[in-house]
């Protein structure tokens, strides 16, 4: 039973930590989420969007998954998607990139609280969700051109 | 949240209000699973039937340069959710460069029934992007352990 106490210890010492990461982040997002500097965002970045055969039309789902998360962002995914009639390759490139690359502040700092590298996990999948995303719309555009030019 | 467009923008005080609430609402849902799990891997870590369980998946989760204890991790975080993956690891005595391995693992590949069905609704092909993420998280393990033991930090 006298290992019941150490436990309960390390228990309340995580939940504490966890307390802090999340409150406050929700709370910065609430308050930041409304400025135009994030919904401009997309400008910014434009280049590296073309690069991963995303139009100007995705930064605002795609920026919403990377920093919110697709389950807290699909409301806007699903509508933005249907508003501005994304094609279908754009959608699955999207649906790729945020499958492995999203709610990355939360997700990152979740493992830090238990002494994970933050720059090791963030910027590994950053790579990854870039190079990914960048290598498909590539291969998919060149075979769309070869259907178009046979 | 669906009126993104449309909806007045709330002042500054009450967003602070609105988002203190949700990371309060937030938490204690979380600290519902994540407290008796961490009690209970604590407690049973080091007897029979986890380490019986565990050496099972240790040939496994040694590509990954992880112990085998760890796939219990694996398992909680690909059906439930990061918290309960971190709940299981923390108190397992993992190295640094462990929880980093887990955390990009885990971060690609995590909550994939749910998480599988809201990329499936958005019209993309949630099924092919779901085994995409397994299949992308282990290769990035793979990888990972290679440069470890290439740099032997």
């Amino acid at each position: 039973m006298e290992a019941l106490i150490p436990a309960m210890i390390g228990a309340m010492k995580l939940a504490l930590k966890l307390l802090l990461i999340i409150v406050p982040l929700v709370t910065i997002f609430e308050v930041l989420r409304y400025l135009p500097v994030f919904r401009r965002a997309g400008q910014a970045v434009d280049p590296l969007m073309r690069g991963m055969g995303l139009s100007r039309d995705a930064a605002v789902p795609l920026f919403t998954g990377i920093f919110l998360g697709i389950a807290y962002g699909a409301g806007i995914i699903i509508r933005v998607a249907q508003e501005k009639k994304l094609p279908r390759r754009e959608l699955f490139l999207m649906g790729l990139f945020l499958a492995t690359c999203h709610a990355v502040i939360e997700d990152t700092l979740v493992f830090v609280v238990i002494g994970g590298n933050a720059w090791i996990m963030l910027g590994v999948r950053l790579l990854i969700a870039i190079g990914l995303t960048a290598l498909l719309a590539h291969l998919w555009k060149s075979r769309e051109t070869a259907d178009q030019h046979p | 949240m669906t009126s993104y467009a449309t909806a007045p923008i709330p002042s500054v005080p009450e967003r602070i209000r609105t988002g203190l609430r949700a990371g309060l609402q937030t938490t204690v849902k979380l600290l519902k699973f994540v407290l008796p799990l961490y009690v209970a891997v604590d407690l049973l870590k080091g007897s029979s039937v986890i380490e019986l369980i565990g050496s099972w998946f240790s040939p496994l989760m040694q590509l990954f340069g992880l112990p085998g204890e760890v796939a219990f991790a694996f398992i909680a975080g690909f059906l439930l959710n990061l918290y309960a993956a971190i709940a299981i690891m923390a108190p397992l005595d993992l190295s640094p460069w462990q929880i980093t391995q887990c955390g990009l693992m885990m971060g690609i590949a995590h909550n994939l029934l749910l998480e599988g069905g809201v990329l499936g609704s958005t019209g993309a092909r949630g099924g092919v992007l779901t085994a995409a993420r397994v299949l992308i998280a282990v290769l990035a393990g793979l990888t990972m352990q290679g440069l470890h033991q290439v740099w032997g930090a």
